[in-house]
């Protein structure tokens, strides 16, 4: 699905991601974890250019995306993004949040979109809140209308970027409910988290990033059960 | 009482002298509309421009368009500075009298020097209202797979607009009034109008009255409307 080729990114002299290379496969499920600082979230917003990688590749769907020629609007139709701050359009309401950018990029007609959109909105328990804006939501709510936001462009892949770190404790578990429910419907993602449990229970690889690089990537059994980098094994025992 | 409405009489009825005030404020209300649309026009235009160039990711846009766009910038940040550092009334007798010389209108002339003055101060204001906006606003839009224009225009301005609207508020009273010195390339506006009662009747007090009175209510007319305008803006903070 996505194969990354000697990614490195560069912020003026600090460097911040050296020379990554992986490939997530359709229907896998990617958890990225790893200290703060340590390139795991400018990884995830490089595979869909919201941060132009330095130099390297990113092959999306047999198309290399970081060519010039690539029409990356059309790329980001089939990549949903999920953010840290919900990044809902306050102006607008839940269902204008939705059916925007599938009406506006003629994928589908206002009826279509609207349509859509309860079905989702349904699936996540919050058909009420469809004319409602999101300032008068909660963090865990904004957050799942965020996930369907992204869903309601039928993408091909969906990323995470640390989705529940800006959440209050008690409303994490609905938001990573939906995205198990995501998971286990065969959709492909990758996840930046700190919720091990996650990773352990839905993930089929763990990548540990620290210092701009993969240090590890196995399957949750390999990775929590039997780090091999000694690096893995600190940051582990400093959260579990 | 007698002599009030003897004066009255002398400076508005004899000779039908109140059609200075009503023409006047025709006139002035005629170029001050027309001045706030293009104005508005010119600023949003020039404010995309130079977020647009502020914004843009030197690893993406690159070779022609990125020099195209780094020219474009420059020229307008060239004309915010020129529009801002010079007198409103130097750049309207410029107007009229060298570069706009050979044309017959006077209404023509002071809108045009009005919407491009106002441009330039709508344009900072605009790009305060943008520039202030939450990045990720911008990322969201983007990475839904709207383009740059789209995302401007449906999540960025209209946010944008709610933000800058009292400060929009304030740079249209300061326009409706600055209007007043268009008496200087000989356009009858309201303020001349009284002016012309002034000079013909010998009479101030009650024409200029008048006239301030006149401003004051346009003002205040103003002001309802941005305030009614407020209101709706505010629909989506229920918080």
């Amino acid at each position: 699905m996505i194969t990354v080729n000697h990614l490195h990114k560069h912020f003026g002299d600090h460097v911040v991601l050296t020379d990554i290379s992986e490939h997530i496969k359709q229907g896998e499920k990617v958890v990225i974890i790893g200290p703060s600082g340590s390139g795991k979230s400018t990884f995830l917003r490089c595979m869909s250019l919201l941060e132009a990688p330095t130099s390297g590749s990113i092959i999306f769907d047999g198309q290399d995306i970081t060519s010039p020629s690539t029409d990356i609007n059309k790329v980001r139709q089939e990549m949903g993004m999920v953010f840290q701050h919900f990044n809902l359009f306050p102006h607008l309401t839940v269902m204008k949040n939705m059916t925007l950018a599938p009406v506006k990029l003629k994928i589908a007609t206002k009826e279509e979109a609207e349509e859509k959109a309860i079905a989702l909105l349904k699936r996540v328990g919050l058909e009420d809140k469809a004319y409602a804006y999101p300032g008068s939501l909660s963090g865990g709510q904004k957050q799942r209308i965020a996930i369907v936001r992204a869903l309601a462009m039928n993408p091909k892949m969906m990323l995470f970027d640390e989705p529940t770190s800006a959440l209050d404790p008690e409303m994490v578990g609905e938001v990573l409910a939906v995205m198990k429910e995501l998971a286990e419907d065969g959709m492909t993602m990758a996840v930046v988290t700190h919720e091990m449990g996650f990773a352990r229970e839905v993930a089929n690889r763990v990548l540990f990033v620290d210092q701009g690089s993969i240090m590890e990537s196995g399957t949750p059994e390999q990775v929590f059960g039997d780090p091999q980098n000694p690096r893995t094994r600190e940051f582990l025992s400093k959260v579990l | 009482m007698e002599e009030f409405i003897a004066k009255f009489t002398l400076d508005f009825i004899e000779k039908d002298r109140w059609k200075f005030i009503t023409d006047g404020l025709q006139i002035t209300l005629l170029v001050t509309i027309l001045a706030v649309f293009f104005g508005i026009l010119i600023g949003m235009i020039v404010a995309i421009i130079r977020c647009a160039h502020d914004q843009m990711d030197p690893t993406r846009i690159k070779g022609f368009p990125k020099f195209i766009l780094k020219l474009i910038n420059t020229v307008v940040k060239l004309y915010v500075t020129v529009i801002r550092g010079t007198p409103v009334l130097v750049q309207l007798l410029i107007m009229y009298f060298i570069i706009m010389v050979s044309n017959d209108s006077k209404i023509t002339v002071a809108v045009v020097t009005f919407s491009i003055n106002s441009g330039a101060y709508v344009s900072e204001i605009f790009r305060g209202g943008i520039m202030a906006l939450d990045k990720g606003q911008m990322e969201a839009g983007r990475s839904l797979g709207l383009n740059y224009i789209q995302t401007m225009i449906y999540i960025i301005l209209p946010q944008a607009f709610k933000s800058v609207q009292p400060a929009l508020c304030n740079e249209l009273i300061a326009l409706l009034k600055e209007t007043s010195i268009c008496g200087y390339i000989g356009l009858n506006e309201l303020t001349r109008g009284g002016d012309i009662i002034r000079g013909t009747t010998f009479d101030a007090l009650l024409p200029l009255f008048t006239v301030a009175l006149i401003y004051l209510i346009l003002v205040l007319g103003l002001t309802a409307i941005f305030a009614r305008l407020e209101r709706r803006l505010r629909a989506s903070d229920n918080r």
